[in-house]
Formats: C-alpha cells, sequence, structure tokens
C-alpha cells in the first residue's frame, strides 16, 4: 500500500516535473534574452499568455474582471511579489528566470490594464516614447487601452500564425538547434522566397507557379541542367459524391515534378476506376496525401483540386433559366 | 493527491494548447532521428523547400530512391559515404559533402522523427487534446 502510494507520488512527481521541464523549453525557446526592457504586452505574449490567456491551473483569466478582483485588492506589491518568487501554482517570473523584475511589472500592470482596472492603463508603457512625456497624454492614453483589452481577447484570426511568423530562420524557427553553429550558417527561407510566387497555405509560395513562370528552374537530373522533364498532358476528372465539384487532376503539373514511379502503381493503380480515394485517407496522408499536407499544397485548398462544377448542377440551372 | 492529479493534466493540456502552435518549422522540413541521438548527434533537419528549389522530385523520390515517408529510409553516414541517398549530391561535387556535419545534423535534441507542419500531426495533436479533456 505504502509502496504503490509512493510509486504513484513519483509518478505524479515525474508528470509534473516533465511537464514544467517542457514548460520552461517552451519558453525558453520563445522569450529571447533582449536587452531592451520589453512592454508588458510583450511580456503577456510569449510567457503569462500559456496561463493566463484560457485561466488554467487557477490563473486570473486576461480580460476578467472578477478573476482579477481579489488578487488586486492585495496591492500591487502583492501581485508583484507573487510574480516574481512564484506563489501557488505561478511559477517564479512564469517559470523564465531571464525575464527582467521591471518587465515581470510591466506584464502584470498590463495585464491589470487589460481586465478592466482603469488605474493601470496610464501605467502601462505602450512605447518608450510615450515614457518621455507622463501626464501629459492622460486622456489620449485612455483609448488605446480600452483597444488593449478588446484586441487581445477578441483579436481577429487568434490561432493563425501571423505574417511576421511565416518563414521563420532556422535559428528561431524551434526545430534547429540555435546552438549549433551550423544552424546560423543555413539559408533562411524568407531570402529564396522573395522573388516566387505566394500562395496562402505551405510554405506561402506557389511552386507550380513558380516552376510556369520559370522564377525557378530545379534540375530533372542530379548533374545536368540540360535534362527534360517527360510531361504527360492528361487530365483525370472523379466525380464525386455530395455538392462538391468533381476533382480534375491535372498529369500535367504533377509530371513536371514527378516521375511516373512516384505514384504508378504503389499509390495510384493506374485503371480507371481502380482507386478508392477520400478525404479521410488524404487527411491521414494517404493517396494524394502522401505529399498534400506534407510538402505540396494542403487540402484547405479545396478548389485547386475540386475544380470542376457539376454537370448536373449546370442542367438544373439551365432548366430554372428555360 | 487528487489535486496533484488534476494540476499535472491541467499543466499537461495548457502545454497542449501552447505546444502544437510552438515549432514554426518551415512546411515540409522533415526532422529525421532514426539513428543520431543514440550516436551522440544531433538530429537531421532536411528542408524540402530548399532542395525542391535546385531539384524535381522526381531526382531524389525515383533516381535514388527516397521512401516518401519520414525516416523510411534508414539512411546511416555509411550509406552517405558509398554514395547513396543525400550521398549522391553531398559528396563534395555536386554539394557540400559530409565533412559540414552541423548543416545537417542542427535540430534540437529530444526531437522526434517527423514531417513538421503536416496535416496529419495536426490532425493528431486534436486527438490528444480531445483525449486530455476527456480525462
Amino acid at each position: 500500500m505504502i509502496r504503490q502510494a509512493a510509486q504513484l507520488a513519483r509518478f505524479h512527481y515525474a508528470v509534473k516535473l516533465s511537464a514544467v521541464s517542457s514548460l520552461l523549453l517552451v519558453i525558453a525557446a520563445t522569450v529571447n534574452a533582449a536587452s531592451e526592457i520589453r512592454t508588458g504586452k510583450q511580456v503577456y505574449d510569449v510567457a503569462c499568455v500559456a496561463c493566463h490567456a484560457s485561466g488554467v491551473l487557477q490563473a486570473p483569466k486576461l480580460g476578467d474582471q472578477q478573476d482579477w478582483r481579489k488578487r488586486e485588492q492585495q496591492g500591487f506589491e502583492v501581485l508583484l511579489n507573487h510574480a516574481l518568487k512564484g506563489f501557488k501554482n505561478m511559477p517564479a517570473k512564469a517559470g523564465n528566470p531571464t525575464i527582467k523584475d521591471k518587465e515581470i511589472e510591466n506584464a502584470i500592470k498590463y495585464m491589470l490594464a487589460s481586465s478592466g482596472f482603469e488605474q493601470y492603463v496610464s501605467k502601462i508603457d505602450p512605447d518608450p516614447a510615450a515614457k518621455q512625456t507622463p501626464g501629459g497624454n492622460k486622456s489620449a492614453d485612455k483609448k488605446p487601452s480600452q483597444k488593449i483589452g478588446i484586441s487581445s481577447v477578441n483579436s481577429f484570426n487568434r490561432l493563425m500564425k501571423s505574417s511576421a511568423e511565416w518563414n521563420l530562420p532556422p535559428a528561431e524557427d524551434g526545430i534547429h538547434d540555435p546552438e549549433n553553429g551550423g544552424t546560423h550558417m543555413l539559408q533562411p527561407p524568407k531570402q529564396s522566397f522573395e522573388s516566387l510566387s505566394s500562395s496562402k497555405n505551405g510554405n506561402r509560395v506557389d511552386w507550380v507557379k513558380a516552376l510556369e513562370n520559370n522564377e525557378i528552374s530545379p534540375r530533372y537530373d542530379r548533374l545536368s541542367d540540360d535534362v527534360k522533364p517527360i510531361v504527360m498532358d492528361l487530365n483525370i476528372v472523379r466525380e464525386v459524391k455530395g455538392s462538391m465539384p468533381d476533382v480534375v487532376y491535372p498529369h500535367k503539373q504533377h509530371t513536371e515534378w514527378l516521375d511516373c514511379s512516384n505514384c504508378h502503381p504503389a499509390i495510384f493503380i493506374p485503371q480507371k476506376g481502380a482507386n478508392q480515394i477520400s478525404m479521410a485517407a488524404i487527411l491521414l496522408g494517404q493517396k494524394c496525401g502522401v505529399c498534400h499536407g506534407k510538402v505540396a499544397f494542403p487540402v484547405s485548398e479545396c478548389r485547386r483540386c475540386h475544380s470542376k462544377e457539376k454537370p448536373l448542377k449546370a442542367a438544373t440551372e439551365n432548366k430554372q433559366a428555360d | 493527491m487528487s489535486n496533484i492529479t488534476k494540476n499535472s493534466l491541467k499543466i499537461l493540456f495548457a502545454m497542449l494548447l501552447i505546444a502544437p502552435s510552438m515549432p514554426q518549422a518551415e512546411y515540409g522540413d522533415v526532422l529525421i532521428n532514426n539513428y543520431s541521438e543514440a550516436a551522440g548527434m544531433r538530429p537531421v533537419v532536411f528542408p524540402h523547400w530548399f532542395h525542391r528549389i535546385r531539384f524535381r522530385c522526381k531526382v531524389c523520390h525515383a533516381d535514388l530512391g527516397f521512401q516518401m515517408k519520414a525516416g523510411g529510409n534508414q539512411i546511416n553516414m555509411l550509406k552517405i559515404i558509398d554514395g547513396e541517398y543525400c550521398g549522391a549530391c553531398h559528396n563534395g561535387e555536386v554539394a557540400w559533402s559530409v565533412e559540414s556535419c552541423d548543416l545537417c545534423h542542427s535540430g534540437m535534441p529530444g526531437q522526434p522523427t517527423q514531417v513538421h507542419q503536416s496535416t496529419a500531426s495536426k490532425l493528431a495533436t486534436g486527438s490528444k487534446k480531445k483525449k486530455a479533456e476527456a480525462e
């Protein structure tokens, strides 16, 4: 019984430790040891957001005045002390010792100001320029602060990557080790992509267009620039169930890049009606999903494949017109 | 005790919420950690985007025999030095040679083999989230 309990306790400890250490890793990766004092919002966005956005672990939620009221009543000093040294589930400095004391202070003020405590609105400094003229723009301060509150809670595309997060250089992408010397010699993707046709997904590059417009000229042969691809211009129309437009599969764009043997016969049997393809299979990385959703454009671009309006629909429209 | 369990679960849940958005790797970056870390090296990062600007898929996936599956090729340094797989180009003639270890072995330690930013991996994280919620 005792042994069981000890094991259980050890397990919980291990779980907690691993969770906390990975939390630290996550935070350490996002927070750079910047030499400047960051604003409250900047610190919030990289550290506090992990718990204070959703309110897990009894963390007071940003924008929820009820949550914050009791804490605020204890006085700012107590709040600051708890945040700096840790309190209950709140790890000291959000688990990141590289955050400066002043930055923690800024972050608390930012969270209070964004949660309806007007008295903190004038205390947050959105940018260093505003610092130079304290008091001078008190009334002007009020409006932006309300905006901060609203924008951080109800911001648009909250779960989508902002354009600043696309095509990060290797040292910042979270999978390369910035401590590895070679990482810094690798070419940043943005540098290459600037001159290429853009798209809304994947690498944010339209690779088919880039090839068509001769923006890139990838080799078809390992050693020679002169070998031309064997292109086959044949469209296969696949009628699909439901209301989605039928799929037009163009051999042309695929054979520009690939060899027949890449798809046939292992992935697609080269015979009409012999292949069962479903979106579920594709989403799981089978059939078209072997490439689409990994290196070729993802399935969120529905209409690039489902591009042929159903004849049935056209027929009914004609009837209506008659 | 149940409180500790709850809390650790909640931490895990919070992790899941922020973890998927964490790596901002380029679409199609393949992390290969079949043997690297066990052999004391950083895992390999293969950037699809960089290679497809220079070569069509066919060169590697038909001519050189790369399977279209992350970690599915059992590549080791011996094969590369013998001119197979990466070694067909990374030989000091077409591209820089194997001496530049840290250009390939540049991944953060502790990561599993996977294609980054893939649709399937995003779906898998979703199901984990649901599991955590159910518990």
